[in-house]
């Protein structure tokens, strides 16, 4: 079995559990981002991979052999930290050189993958600068330098983009794209940012309450996300959640009402979605739009109106109190505090139950 | 700072009292250049010619000066080594290693910042006494290790440095000891100057430890030396030898002093934890 693998991994500091029988696949050469809320223990789930904070129960494998059970630097695996962690007193070539050093490579292969690793990542020039004179966008390269170099057969990168500034990070964003190409090996990165994860990632691991929300793909999370947070949690901006009650179902479809009233048919099969529960439903910004003129819809009040140049976002109440998020094309004329009527793409809504599970719309056969 | 003008009036105090600070030291300077008899005469004949090394050849000649000089250079060196080498190893554990009573074991080295010389002098020598370390350069040096202040202070210094360099040295798969003497030791070479100027400057100054512990003259360190040479309280004679021998004292303490500058303001500024 090639590969990361995760089986049954728990962590708590105290009394307080992180992470609770999480287990986890990743393919050789797969990019996976670990996306959850401040303090889901993303960071504490790398940690234990590489070895710097030990599970309380759990095993880790890697290409089959089991890691968990070993020192850090035996797993194979290279970290690139979030403050970069560069040995202030090396030069960009020692800090390079430092942990072929201790594993015994031979000099002069060490000279050549140094010279190959600055090659690629264009520091060259900086070889023998210390890390203290460089900006840090050339440090972040240095750590990633770092890392390649010992060509490991996993790479965790924690927080790689969060301490460089907006234009840098795209940049930097592009060259991890890149990265991945250029390695034989898994990468996975922490963040808690989706544009990140959803741009750069193969698969999507959600964390949160110390479980794994959810994994899959960018559209999979996205498209069909497992239960209420994971809807919540992607998109930006979110998903609205309407309360609501399914009415009954239509040709194996289920219908729900809305607090206020409106009965929407939506593409849910009905399955054990019963009339009379009680539930949420789902709507992303795109599926709601502001009603052509004499179209039916729902009555709301715009609160905020969000322009961003190409497409507008328009931030409402319905009557009853539930708020929704409207999607105009171009720059639009709505203001806040302006009453408007929206028509709703019920097709496409997701039907969430009280426990979080989610119902996703199915095309006709 | 470059380029900024100071107020002449900041620039006459500061003068004035540079002047101040500076005149004994030139005084001493041309007392010591002076015969004996000269100044036994009028001590203001310090002032004018002739100026003669006949005091510094006296020092090299005959006296024990040049012996005293290497005991201190003995003592003052191996504090210094030792407490660079203790300090550094127990702040680098209290810093960065589980073991147990750590808290506890800290808090009875912050207590011991708090114990004054005086309050064990006594039971020290009596020990001491009883080793039969008296007279010897163990004797001399050992008390100098014992002090609180640079445990404390490598501890601080250890815990600035962040733990994900460490981390990262584990990953790149660094033995304990190579992350200690490869990465975190050599970060600490600041605060090693600071101390290491700091620990030599007191071991060299000491006298009162000495004036205890060294009884016989041969074992004598300078400062103790050279109080035993001025015979005469009324300091009337002689008194040219006398800051000759001041002077030759102070050689290594300026040398020290010139070498390593840099840290000593720093310190003295108390930026040295950076
Ligand atoms: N060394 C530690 N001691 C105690 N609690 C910790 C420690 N490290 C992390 N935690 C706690 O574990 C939780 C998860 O932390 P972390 O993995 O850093 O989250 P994330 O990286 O997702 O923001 C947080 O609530 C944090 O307070
Ligand atoms: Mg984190």
């Amino acid at each position: 079995m090639s590969g990361l693998e995760l089986i049954d991994v728990s962590k708590s500091y105290g009394a307080t559990p992180v992470l609770e029988r999480v287990s986890l696949s990743v393919l050789p050469r797969e990019f996976i981002a670990f996306l959850g809320p401040s303090g889901s223990g993303k960071s504490t789930l790398l940690r234990i991979i590489a070895g710097l904070e030990t599970a309380d129960s759990g095993e880790v494998w890697l290409d089959g052999e089991r890691i968990d059970t070993r020192s850090p630097g035996a797993r194979g695996i290279a970290m690139v930290f979030q403050h970069y962690a560069l040995y202030p007193h090396m030069t960009v070539r020692e800090n390079m050189a430092f942990g072929l050093r201790n594993a015994g490579v031979a000099r002069d292969e060490i000279t050549r993958r140094i010279a190959q690793a600055a090659d690629i990542l264009e520091i060259a020039e900086q070889l023998d600068k210390k890390p203290g004179q460089m900006s840090g966008g050339q440090r972040q390269r240095v750590a990633i330098g770092r890392a390649i170099i010992k060509q490991p057969r996993l790479f965790l990168l924690d927080e790689p983009l969060s301490n460089l500034d907006a234009a840098l990070r795209g940049r930097t964003r592009v060259e991890l794209a890149q990265l991945r190409t250029r390695v034989d090996a898994a990468l996975i990165m922490v963040t808690h940012d989706q544009a990140e994860a959803m741009t750069l990632a193969d698969r999507i691991v959600i964390l949160d309450d110390c479980c794994i929300q959810q994994v899959g793909t960018p559209a999979e999370v996205y498209a069909r996300p497992a239960n209420a947070f994971v809807a919540r949690f992607v998109g930006s901006p979110p998903m609205a959640m309407l309360p609501a009650t399914i009415a009954g179902e239509e040709a194996g479809r289920v219908c729900v009402r809305l607090a206020e009233g409106t009965v929407l048919a939506t593409a849910v099969p009905a399955g054990e979605l019963v009339a009379g529960t009680e539930v949420e439903v789902g709507l992303r910004p795109e599926h709601v739009r502001l009603a052509a003129p004499g179209e039916a819809g729902l009555a709301a009040q715009v609160e905020l109106v969000e322009r961003l140049g190409d497409r507008t976002f328009l931030y409402a109440k319905l009557e009853g109190g539930a708020e929704i998020i409207a999607l105009e094309p171009g720059f639009g004329t709505v203001r806040p505090g302006d009453a408007v009527t929206l028509a709703i793409d019920a097709p496409c809504a997701h039907v969430f139950t009280a426990s979080g599970a989610a119902h996703h719309p199915e095309p006709r056969a | 700072m470059k380029g900024a003008r100071l107020h002449p009036l900041v620039v006459m105090a500061l003068l004035l009292g540079a002047g101040v600070m500076l005149a004994p030291m030139v005084w001493t300077l041309l007392l010591s250049f002076k015969s004996n008899a000269a100044l036994m005469a009028d001590s203001g004949a310090a002032f004018s010619g002739p100026y003669t090394l006949e005091n510094y050849a006296a020092i090299l000649k005959g006296s024990l000066t040049l012996q005293w000089l290497a005991n201190s250079l003995i003592v003052a060196t191996g504090a210094t080594v030792g407490v660079l080498v203790l300090s550094s190893l127990a702040g680098y554990g209290f810093a960065r290693l589980e073991f147990p009573f750590r808290r506890t074991l800290f808090v009875i080295v912050l207590l011991g910042l708090a114990v004054p010389e005086q309050a064990v002098i006594l039971p020290r020598h009596q020990l001491f006494a009883m080793l039969g370390l008296h007279n010897s350069y163990p004797g001399l040096i050992l008390p100098s290790l014992t002090g609180s202040f640079g445990v404390f202070f490598m501890t601080q210094y250890f815990r600035a440095i962040p733990k994900e360099l460490d981390e990262a040295a584990l990953l790149d798969g660094a033995s304990r000891f190579t992350l200690f003497w490869k990465v975190l030791l050599p970060l600490t070479f600041p605060a090693q100057a600071t101390l290491g100027v700091f620990t030599f400057l007191a071991a060299w100054n000491d006298y009162w430890w000495p004036l205890i512990s060294a009884t016989t003259s041969d074992r004598f360190t300078l400062t103790v030396g050279l109080a035993s040479a001025q015979m005469n309280y009324a300091q009337t004679s002689g008194l040219g030898f006398l800051m000759a021998q001041a002077v030759f004292a102070s050689i290594p303490i300026l040398v020290v002093y010139i070498a390593f500058q840099k840290q000593i303001v720093r310190a003295m500024a108390g930026t040295a934890v950076r």
